[in-house]
């Protein structure tokens, strides 16, 4: 049973977009007539994605339980705006959301494209083609058979955030971005185009490099501040797949820059625009489809359609290697020009090779349970795998960054570029002595935090020169390099500079750590808008006080114990208190506790207990009390050899007072009494609680202990420059986007490429034909 | 050019070789409680949790618990660490570390919740230290 609606506009999508792809095809063909009707197509397909959206919206928000989507993820006591974010915390809505901003980015693919809609629109239609069919077949519009539940189980108290409501759509937008630069290229490989796409794709790779970046970071953030897993990068699965697709993208940003400049380079680029999609595809599959979840933070539940998105993995893979693999002799390849080693495209490319050895290794090692299952036991690598393989390429990065803002295309001798970085250098050893003053003396963190203050300078220097000529708008790469050279710092500050103390504040006593004293003053009882948390009086030793909140509550729902950190933040330094443990306190108790099952034995100081049977007494309940009478029957051997039998009570009261139990003697050991203080039916298990059984009375007394909190806590320096130097970078990634797309329309492509440049007057290494193909 | 495309693919083999070793050297395997006895090297193992067993040393700020294989085989588990969320509900737990002195001695714990959210998130993991994770 299907909730109609949703499920005829999901088809709709798929017959329209295959409609789209077949008139767009017919038109690649010179039906130049048909172009009105395949844009028309495009706008059905366009149309009932949004519909399909929009109905499992209404239906979430209208709490129609009767729907298995709805019933899943969302329930009547949930604010609106997580009930908006219900759309996306299961599989199918985050799908559908992948296609619904697809479909919507599509609208203005086809406007940018120009002289290549046709074939770019075929591609670009066909990627979202196979997430459609997966929607057909595993539909959120799923019927619950009568009747309808009156509440849903609700969202997981762990998405119940205000990230989560912002973070999944800005990472889904970068996803469906992802779909251009490939069509782009594809598209490319099929017409013979080999530079006309790539004008017209940097602003699509820009905006995939601006959003990926964005949500990645996003959740970065979220980690760090709500789920306090302490850091805000874990190398968790989930975080690395859209890691490596966004390494792949930043790598064809600059190839494409490349290209542009150079005419060069242009295999490269095809693979790096074809490598940022399939990796997002292979993302998918890895988390999607189950495989690693005995590895992941976050696990993905197989819903069966593992077999789709390795189909659908498959078939895009084949389609570019085969296409690359069919073209590869076939595209030009520019004689070489000599330059120096120290020239800019030298630099570019050394760029470029990092990230895609970067991205390959990590790939590798999210890869790891795979591969290692197909040759045994199944394995994954320890996140140190990761911290050592990236350091040397952030600082390889680094270098490059910094010293592309003063190598020329045509290259520049050591000197000259010595003397021209000389003044950055010096800030850079400034980094290190002020680092080295305040107490760091790891070499690496010192070589990285070099660098990196080099680098941000030298880019600054770069940008300002930019300025002075009154070019700014075209800095954004440097701009974003100076972002990069900032977060560095910030990583390595932050990480290594760290200092980790675990403590136990008893209530009301003041306990000092480094320069604060911290108190633990109360549990602060949650509401309906504010969940509970523990009060903690933060004085430094200026004499200055202040309150923190780190919230420890009982997701009353689940039973789930949440913790979320509380941080105070300056400008230089974050003191990151997280809450580890709550201890209401106990008075002190004598005795000891077994636990016995139901027809088992256990043998104590050489007496042995026989839990025998438990008879509930129920009458008192059904009478219209409110206690249940147990009856536990013991069979009792003390070391004597001599056999008892016993009984023991047990009163449970259901109003929730303490439970009646009496103490009665150990029947053959002197001085022992024994009492039952929890059974549990289920488990057929009961506990007993012995006192003056053991010789020793010390090892009976357990001390009172005092109410207290366990906190984590962190003072991590710095930090802010990870933030500020991403908003930097991605400020950088925002300009060169206003630039490259207003040079995208301005932009002349040939209807077809001509077969040698006229810049470089010496003929390609191989022969071109040039054939005629798309007129529009 | 042709030169900054040596240095380019020597750089990238320097690096990918880098890579390899790396992945070799930190490839933690799920193992059997026997396995992992036997095992020098980090390992993983998934098991029940026997319910009696815990106990949190708020002195040392330890965690120690028994994980119990589906053959009924015992493995001891300590970690420097609190409970985390859901540990009692725990349908199974990853215990991540090394085996020393006749237990594991946890860096990690995975918790795996008999979860009424099917799909998204069911799990956390819990790195010991904060450092320990990543960054």
């Amino acid at each position: 049973m299907y909730f109609w609606p949703g499920v005829a506009a999901i088809w709709a999508a798929l017959f329209f977009g295959l409609a789209a792809m077949v008139t767009y095809f017919l038109v690649d063909r010179g039906r130049h007539d048909l172009l009105s009707v395949a844009r028309s197509a495009y706008a059905a397909f366009a149309t009932s994605v949004v519909a399909a959206s929009v109905v499992l919206m209404m239906l979430l928000i209208q709490h129609r339980f009767d729907v298995a989507y709805v019933n899943s993820y969302s329930s009547t006591d949930l604010p609106f705006h997580f009930l908006i974010s219900t759309f996306w915390a299961g599989q199918e809505g985050s799908f559908l959301l992948w296609c619904l901003f697809g479909s919507l980015i599509g609208l203005f693919v086809w406007r940018s494209a120009k002289e290549q809609e046709a074939p770019v629109m075929i591609v670009y239609i066909a990627t979202f083609i196979g997430i459609i069919a997966i929607l057909c077949k595993q539909s959120p519009f799923k019927l619950l058979p009568p009747p309808a539940p009156t509440d849903g189980v609700g969202l997981n108290p762990l998405l119940q955030d205000a990230w989560m409501v912002i973070h999944p759509p800005v990472m889904f937008v970068g996803f469906a971005s992802l779909s251009v630069p490939f069509a782009f290229a594809i598209s490319a490989l099929w017409k013979k185009r080999w530079d006309g796409w790539v004008p017209r794709a940097i602003p699509w790779a820009l905006v995939s490099f601006v959003t990926l970046g964005t949500a990645i970071l996003m959740g970065g953030y979220w980690a760090y501040k709500t789920l306090g897993w302490g850091g805000y990068w874990g190398w968790d699965p989930v975080e690395n797949t859209s890691l490596v697709p966004w390494l792949f993208t930043t790598a064809l940003v600059h190839g494409m820059f490349l290209q542009r400049v150079k005419k060069r380079h242009r295999k490269v680029n095809l693979i790096l625009a074809c490598a940022s999609f399939a990796t997002i595809l292979y993302g998918t599959f890895l988390t999607r489809s189950g495989v690693l979840a005995d590895f992941s933070v976050h696990s993905f539940i197989d819903l069966g359609i593992t077999g789709w998105l390795v189909s659908i993995l498959g078939f895009f893979l084949l389609l570019s290697i085969g296409l690359i693999a069919l073209r590869w002799r076939r595209v030009p390849v520019l004689e070489e020009e000599e330059t120096g080693l120290l020239s800019r495209g030298v630099f570019f490319i050394l760029g470029i090779a990092v990230f895609c050895a970067l991205a390959c290794v990590i790939l590798l090692g999210t890869s790891a349970p795979l591969l290692t299952r197909l040759s045994g036991t199944p394995s994954q690598v320890q996140t140190t795998f990761y911290n050592k393989t990236a350091a040397p390429a952030a600082l390889l990065l680094a270098v490059l960054s910094g010293l592309v803002a003063f190598v020329s295309w045509k290259g520049a001798s050591a000197r000259e570029l010595f003397v021209n970085t000389r003044r950055s250098l010096l800030v850079g050893a400034a980094a290190v002595i002020l680092s080295l003053l305040l107490g760091g003396r790891d070499p690496a963190s010192l070589v990285l935090l070099f660098v990196a203050a080099a680098a941000a300078d030298m880019n600054l220097r770069a940008v300002i020169r930019k300025a002075k000529n009154g070019k700014f708008g075209g800095a954004g790469g440097y701009l974003a390099h100076i972002g990069v050279g900032i977060m560095l710092a910030g990583i390595v500050v932050s990480g290594v500079y760290a200092r980790t103390e675990r403590l136990t504040l008893i209530k009301n006593e003041p306990t000092k750590v480094g320069d604060k004293t911290l108190t633990f003053l109360r549990v602060v009882p949650g509401s309906a808008t504010r969940k509970q948390a523990m009060e903690v009086r933060v004085e430094t030793a200026g004499g200055k006080t202040a309150y923190a909140y780190p919230k420890m509550y009982v997701n009353s729902k689940t039973g789930q114990l949440m913790a979320n950190p509380s941080i105070r933040r300056s400008a230089i330094l974050d003191y990151y208190l997280s809450p580890q443990q709550y201890d209401p306190g106990q008075p002190e108790k004598v005795g000891r506790d077994v636990q016995l099952t139901r027809g088992t034995t256990q043998s104590i100081e050489g007496t042995g207990f026989t839990f025998r049977e438990f008879n509930a007494d129920r009458s008192s309940m059904m009478q219209g009390g409110n206690e249940v009478l147990v009856l536990t029957d013991l069979t009792i051997t003390p070391p004597d050899g001599s056999k008892h039998d016993a009984t023991v009570r047990f009163v449970y009261r259901l109003d929730g007072a303490e439970p009646e139990s009496p103490e009665v003697e150990v029947p053959g050991v002197a001085g022992a009494v024994m009492r039952v203080v929890a059974v549990s039916p289920s488990d057929g298990a009961v506990v007993l609680r012995l006192r003056g059984i053991s010789k020793d009375r010390a090892s009976e007394f357990q001390a009172a202990t005092r109410e207290s909190l366990s906190l984590e806590v962190t003072r991590k320096p710095l930090i802010n420059l990870v933030w500020g130097g991403f908003y930097v970078m991605m400020a950088g990634g925002l300009l060169a986007l206003v630039k490259r797309t207003r040079e995208a329309r301005r932009a002349v492509v040939p209807v077809s490429e001509p077969s040698r440049e006229p810049a470089f007057p010496s003929p390609p290494a191989v022969p071109v034909t040039a054939r005629t193909t798309l007129t529009t | 050019m042709k030169k900054g495309y040596w240095v380019a693919a020597a750089l990238a083999v320097l690096f990918v070789g880098l890579g390899l070793t790396s992945f070799q050297k930190t490839l933690t395997p799920y193992l059997s409680f026997e396995e992992a006895k036997k095992s020098k090297g980090a390992v993983q193992v998934m098991g029940g949790l026997d319910k009696t067993s815990d106990r949190y040393d708020t002195a040392t700020q330890q965690l120690s618990f028994d994980l119990v294989d589906p053959q009924g085989n015992r493995m001891p588990v300590l970690y420097g660490g609190t409970r985390p969320a859901n540990f009692k509900d725990a349908v199974s737990i990853v215990a991540i570390g090394r085996y020393r002195n006749g237990r594991i001695e946890a860096e990690k714990l995975l918790v795996k919740c008999p979860s009424k959210y099917q799909g998204s998130e069911v799990e956390r993991a819990y790195p010991s230290d904060t450092g320990g994770s990543g960054i």
